[in-house]
């Protein structure tokens, strides 16, 4: 589905049709075409916009957030008021200056957990599927493994049972029980790239296999690639929510799940601080909303008759 | 009241990032009922736009932008989907460019049937309609059960047919319908659809870049250039005389390999740029016979002589007369590419020492399923050798064994049994079947492949200047600007001259035949002792094949090249090569001088494949060369 040719290039294609669209897809393999194709796609330009004020929210969050939000010298369990737009906490913290500085772990944890786990993909399933034989046979039952281990039981197994705690703990736990879909996808797309002609062509003229994969194999899966690490990168984002929600966070950082965390320890619904409580989750439900809507830009992108045109 | 009636119909294609283009310009053109009329002109010019935008398939950005289309009264163009339906598949049907992909691979062939049959509300027994349709099509009964990777390409191909002939349409649209089929099995299916029409009297819209089958095949023959008609005329009056420079030069790629003296000519240029607007005719700058007014006036399609021709020279009767398909046709129509018989060769190359040796090789496949083992022999007890500065070509229709022994000419694949010998400089033996690693990538320096497909051989994410690069970087330690400068030098040498247009271009933006070149240019670049050309001409246009052929011709002579040429096509082989090898099933059948065994074949599968080639001056001369297969 990332190839920039047609999947099956027909024999003879010599047909317009044929011609027109691989030539279409492949101006969209460097930057700026890619990048206009993105913006072109209303859903995903709306998607765009929104992860951009996250960032935006995330990078510039001391300057943004009211007050420190560890600081709990204000008045415990408030409604919204004005210098507490969004109440504070059972604690006595201010719940929008920890909605604002959680931004930043959510997006943290996607980033450094989406990179790990599409590395880690990357590298089993390109192995797995170029090299072939044996070191196939080990590896997809890796994969396989990796794929009927439920995810969520095992990342509560390991991140309780962690000797330290922290938020690497939680990237890491993440990265190493998300990577198997993205491996087992990379896999099946270079066992049809790797016949292609221009691989044996750059075998003929001289190229080593690390360099046929990096340089002929790799830039023709970009968009599989930024598929699969945007569906890692919002796996991660839900999971750290889910983890901290359950109290296996790391109980220091500021972070949504911790917020929903304490929020139900709180007695949100009892006080009836409805911000406290709706405000992570509403957040949370935003910033996977905008990947799921920049996603569909990325289909468009290795699937030209999805473009808007 | 024609069946089929297209008045003025213009589609463009409107993306957002590129100049609109106009593929189909006003065009004009009625089919009567049971008329078998061929759509012929080179890839872009529009015919498969046409035929879509006839289908009312065509997708965004092409759009129909004016005229109309009319099928038995029915106005298409204003056609609602409900309206569609009802016609589409049952009086208007069609089979695709591929029908490999026009199947649904997790089905079964019967449920196709069945599908086609529910969906139109026809009663009655599935399985002996498809039955019945499948005889139609010269298929055993069996295939009903099977699933479509279980088919061969042609096999495919004609349950495709029998598909669209399934509720009897009126008019069956064929959108090159044997493109990558082999020259044999498009006989078989061509012959088929011939006796077929005849049987059941359906019209056939069909589209080709393959003058010879649409000549042969057709009552009536339109060619496209440039999104438009440019001539309309009965395929016997245009066999006889073709009255637009362009059907002449398109003809003039044909010729019967077993004359004493072949040459076929080729269009040389590109066709136009069909984004910005032309003053005068279309045909101009690769126009052998264009005169001043063909600059600044736009022909109209006027009648002339029993037919319709868009050319101004032809219509006030100033086009030099010619025999087609004779010696001296090819020189009239422009470049001209002769056959090898008439060449200058080096005097020694007939018994210079071979470069490299192939004795006694065999090559067997063992294949297991379940307790079962299955043991296929691809190439049986083979003996040639390849000497420097000649061309051996490798003859067979495919599975026949030549893509097995290119590979283990190359080292991909080691021989069951029996040597390949590769002599290096100074005479040094070195056994290709028993390299593995380094020794093997040192090895392909010597020996190069020229690939049948210019389109999957370049990667489609990395400039020309980076293709061409690798080799020199890995073979010669060339690097930065020693590179490029070597790399131009290579483009030169394959004729993409100024270089620098094209170095850093992706592969997208090149024309096939400008692709075939640079995977030309690729395999030189280690300076080779052995090229392997494995039909690097099939996926190519008619009308530019002749001229990779002259490439390769001129690059062996002069740089003493050996050269094993793969090959189902006896045309090119007659053109190319010195000596000719004929593989049936992994077996050599037939061998020698190329003038011999073509002129004079001897076994009955080299003549097979002799009379599959298209040959529409065959039928011009009256002689039916159909077999009777």
């Amino acid at each position: 589905m990332s190839t920039p040719a047609p999947a099956v290039p027909a024999p003879g294609a010599d047909t317009e049709g044929v011609q027109a669209a691989a030539t279409a897809v492949a101006r969209t393999t460097r930057l700026p075409g890619w990048f206009v194709i993105l913006w072109r796609n209303r859903k995903c330009r709306i998607g765009l916009l929104m992860l951009a004020g996250f960032i935006l929210v995330a990078v510039f969050a001391p300057l943004i957030a009211p007050y420190d939000p560890r600081d709990d010298a204000f008045p415990t369990s408030l409604g919204p008021t004005g210098s507490h737009w969004l109440g504070t906490t059972a604690q006595g913290e201010d719940v929008l200056s920890q909605l604002v500085v959680g931004a930043r772990t959510s997006l943290i944890v996607g980033l450094a957990a989406g990179v790990l786990s599409t590395l880690i993909a990357l590298v089993i399933g390109l192995t797995a599927g170029f090299v072939g034989g044996w070191v196939d046979e080990v590896l997809s039952f890796l994969i396989n493994l990796g794929l009927v281990v439920p995810a969520l039981p095992l990342m509560v197994t390991l991140a309780a049972y962690a000797p330290v705690r922290g938020l690497w703990l939680i990237i890491i736990v993440i990265s190493v029980t998300g990577w198997a879909y993205g491996a087992r996808i990379k896999r099946s797309q270079i066992i049809t790239l790797r016949t292609r002609d221009y691989v044996t062509a750059a075998r003929f003229a001289g190229d080593g296999t690390a360099r046929i994969i990096a340089r002929e194999i790799v830039p023709n899966m970009t968009s599989l690639i930024v598929v699969g690490f945007m569906g890692a990168a919002l796996g991660a984002i839900g999971g750290e929510a889910g983890l901290a929600f359950l109290g296996l966070g790391d109980p220091l950082t500021v972070s949504w799940g911790t917020m929903l965390n304490q929020a139900s320890l709180g007695g949100a619904m009892l006080t009836g601080q409805w911000a406290w409580l709706i405000a992570p989750g509403l957040a949370l439900s935003l910033l996977i909303t905008s990947f799921t809507l920049i996603n569909f830009g990325i289909d468009a992108l290795s699937n030209p008759h999805l473009r808007e045109d | 009241m024609a069946l089929l009636e297209v008045d003025h119909l213009s589609v463009t294609y409107t993306p957002r990032d590129q100049p609109a283009n106009r593929a189909v310009h006003d065009v004009s053109f009625h089919l009567s009922e049971g008329e078998f009329v061929g759509l012929l002109g080179e890839s872009g010019c529009g015919k498969s736009t046409l035929g879509n935008a006839v289908l009312r398939l065509l997708s965004p950005p092409a759009h129909i932008t004016g005229g109309r289309v009319a099928f038995d009264g029915v106005d298409l163009t204003e056609a609602d989907d409900e309206q569609l339906r009802k016609l589409r598949w049952v009086d208007l049907s069609t089979v695709f460019q591929s029908s490999m992909n026009s199947l649904n691979p997790v089905i079964r062939v019967q449920a196709q049937f069945a599908d086609t049959f529910a969906a139109h509300k026809v009663p009655g027994d599935v399985t002996e309609r498809a039955t019945e349709l499948l005889e139609l099509v010269a298929l055993d009964r069996r295939v009903l059960r099977a699933y479509p990777h279980e088919l061969s390409g042609g096999m495919k191909q004609r349950v495709a047919l029998a598909l669209a002939l399934a509720l009897r349409p009126k008019l069956v649209l064929l959108d090159e319908p044997t493109t990558g089929l082999d020259v044999v099995v498009q006989r078989g299916i061509l012959t088929r659809l011939a006796e077929l029409r005849r049987e059941l009297g359906f019209a056939v819209l069909f589209i080709s870049h393959d003058l010879g089958t649409v000549l042969e095949m057709a009552d009536r023959v339109m060619v496209m250039y440039g999104g438009e008609i440019v001539e309309d005329r009965p395929a016997a009056e245009m066999l006889r005389e073709p009255r637009h420079p362009y059907t002449r030069g398109l003809l003039g790629s044909y010729a019967d390999p077993r004359l004493p003296d072949v040459r076929v000519s080729y269009i040389p240029g590109r066709p136009p740029d069909l984004s910005r607007t032309h003053a005068g005719c279309l045909f101009t700058t690769r126009c052998p016979h264009a005169e001043d007014p063909c600059r600044t006036i736009h022909p109209d399609l006027l009648p002339d002589r029993g037919g319709l021709v868009r050319c101004l020279v032809a219509q006030e009767n100033r086009l030099p007369v010619v025999t087609l398909g004779s010696a001296e046709a090819a020189t009239v129509l422009g470049s001209h590419f002769p056959a090898t018989g008439s060449l200058d060769r080096p005097a020694d190359a007939a018994d210079a020492a071979p470069v490299l040796t192939v004795e006694r090789v065999s090559k067997r496949y063992t294949s297991r399923r379940g307790m079962r083992t299955n043991t296929v022999e691809a190439v049986r007890d083979a003996s040639f050798a390849l000497r420097p500065g000649r061309v051996t070509a490798l003859v067979g229709q495919s599975g026949s064994g030549k893509s097995t022994l290119a590979r283990l000419v190359t080292g991909v694949e080691r021989p069951s049994s029996g040597e390949v010998r590769f002599t290096g400089e100074g005479g040094a033996d070195v056994r290709v079947d028993r390299l593995r690693g380094r020794a093997l990538r040192d090895y392909r320096r010597h020996v190069q492949m020229v690939f049948q497909d210019p389109f999957s051989a370049l990667n489609p994410t990395r400039t020309i200047a980076y293709a061409l690069s690798r080799p020199l970087a890995n073979f010669a330690g060339l690097r930065g600007a020693a590179a490029r400068e070597r790399t131009a030098q290579l483009l030169e040498s394959v004729g993409l001259s100024p270089a620098g247009q094209f170095l850093d271009k992706l592969p997208h933006q090149l024309s096939g035949g400008q692709r075939q070149r640079v995977v030309t240019a690729r395999a030189l670049a280690p300076e080779p002792r052995v090229l392997i050309a494995d039909e690097p001409i099939s996926m190519l246009d008619v009308s530019i094949r002749a001229e990779i052929l002259e490439l390769l011709g001129d690059l062996v002579r002069e740089r003493r090249l050996a050269m094993l040429y793969i090959t189902h096509d006896l045309l090119s082989a007659r053109l190319l090569a010195d000596e000719v090898l004929v593989l049936n099933q992994g077996t050599l059948v037939e061998r020698g001088a190329t003038r011999e065994v073509i002129g004079s074949a001897r076994d009955d599968y080299t003549r097979l494949l002799l009379d599959s080639i298209p040959n529409p001056f065959g039928k011009a001369a009256g002689q039916q060369t159909l077999p009777s297969t």
